[in-house]
């Protein structure tokens, strides 16, 4: 009984907060079934860690660390060729009327010149695109603020590289 | 940076444009098993820390365990081989207890850093289980293989009506010879495990050394 709320407690939370699950999923895949994949992946370690969620901090909070934690560290799939393909098709998991056309061709640019970071750094521009303090983000990577704002620079200009060689 | 803020602007515009997955789905999926690479290493390590046990009580029960004990106690290392099997197992345990402690360290929702820390610092246990493992072998395998040697050749000699000592000649190319057979057999263990755990742990260890980067 007690498992069975603690079950509908956790997915109503889930699903609310599943959006945040995509992202880092898109960040960290390069096609639908990977995106599904590592999507199913996270959700299971964020419900084997559930039962120790306190509620101190926000349920969010708590599943973005967990998630990225995933994505870096416990997805197993070890795909790493980049190809133009792929990041169009990694983009299927969003509906297209979404999509600004004007700019669009120059967003595409981006993921796709964000794609080709490597782990560490592709964490440190999901948080910086959430709009996370460095605060934060030192924390959940476990470095230092200064060390965080050195990173996410020194990425600003690797990105410029890749996008104008 | 103009580029990034775009993508800023574009990401955050983008927070509702994923097709939603329902509560029943959801609700499977908590019943699916997780293929993390936690898991992975576990029952790799839990593996590995068996069959060393699981190969040393085959060997003691087998009837070969009788005739070799015998062999032992004539050419004189019996005491030698039960003291060694003592320590070993000794180990053995201890390292158990040591890989136990570092797996419960693991956890999802701690710091990256910290997590990948605890991963290969449970890892690094196994490794040096692996690595106390081939050495022991080794060590055993040329004091037994030496001792065997030595006796085998020496009553030879004595039969054939030879003074029953062995020439240091032959001794020391011996000793070369079954140093090489080791040294071989111990790499080609040793190329294996590395490619094991090369393939798992690749990703791993580069993230690793990117946050170890930023830190200098």
């Amino acid at each position: 009984m007690m498992e069975q709320s603690l079950e509908k407690d956790f997915v109503e939370k889930l699903k609310m907060n599943q959006n945040l699950i995509h992202k880092i999923c898109r960040l960290y895949t390069q096609d639908e079934d990977q995106h599904k994949d590592l999507f199913q992946e996270i959700t299971i370690q964020l419900w084997k860690a559930y039962p120790k969620f306190r509620g101190e901090s926000k349920f969010s909070t708590w599943a973005y660390r967990v998630a990225l934690n995933t994505a870096i560290t416990l997805y197993r799939k070890d795909k790493r060729s980049i190809q133009t393909s792929d990041v169009e098709t990694a983009n299927l998991f969003i509906k297209e009327e979404q999509y600004n056309y004007e700019e669009e061709e120059q967003i595409k640019l981006m993921y796709r010149a964000v794609q080709q970071l490597n782990d560490i750094e592709k964490a440190l521009v999901f948080m910086y695109l959430e709009d996370k303090d460095y605060h934060e983000i030192a924390e959940t990577l476990g470095i230092s603020e200064v060390n965080a704002r050195v990173k996410m620079n020194r990425i600003k200009g690797k990105l410029k590289k890749i996008l104008n060689p | 940076m103009e580029g990034l803020d775009l993508l800023k602007k574009d990401w955050q515009k983008s927070t509702n444009s994923f097709t939603q997955i329902g509560e029943n789905e959801l609700s499977n999926m908590l019943k699916l098993r997780s293929s993390s690479i936690v898991k992975w290493i576990f029952f790799v390590s839990i593996c590995e820390l068996l069959l060393g046990i699981v190969l040393g009580i085959t060997l003691s029960l087998s009837k070969a365990h009788d005739e070799s004990s015998e062999l032992l106690q004539k050419w004189g290392i019996y005491e030698f081989y039960m003291a060694c099997s003592i320590v070993f197992y000794l180990v053995v345990v201890w390292f158990i207890y040591r890989f136990y402690q570092n797996y419960r360290k693991i956890s999802v929702v701690s710091s990256t850093k910290e997590l990948i820390t605890n991963i290969i610092n449970t890892r690094r246990v196994v490794k040096r289980y692996i690595a106390f493992n081939l050495i022991s072998f080794a060590v055993l395998f040329i004091v037994v293989c030496s001792f065997g040697f030595y006796h085998g050749y020496t009553t030879e000699s004595v039969m054939h009506n030879g003074n029953g000592q062995m020439p240091l000649t032959v001794m020391i190319t011996a000793i070369i010879i079954l140093i090489l057979i080791t040294a071989v057999l111990t790499l080609i263990f040793w190329l294996i495990y590395k490619l094991i755990y090369g393939i798992l742990l690749r990703r791993l260890n580069r993230s690793y050394e990117e946050l170890k980067k930023m830190e200098l």
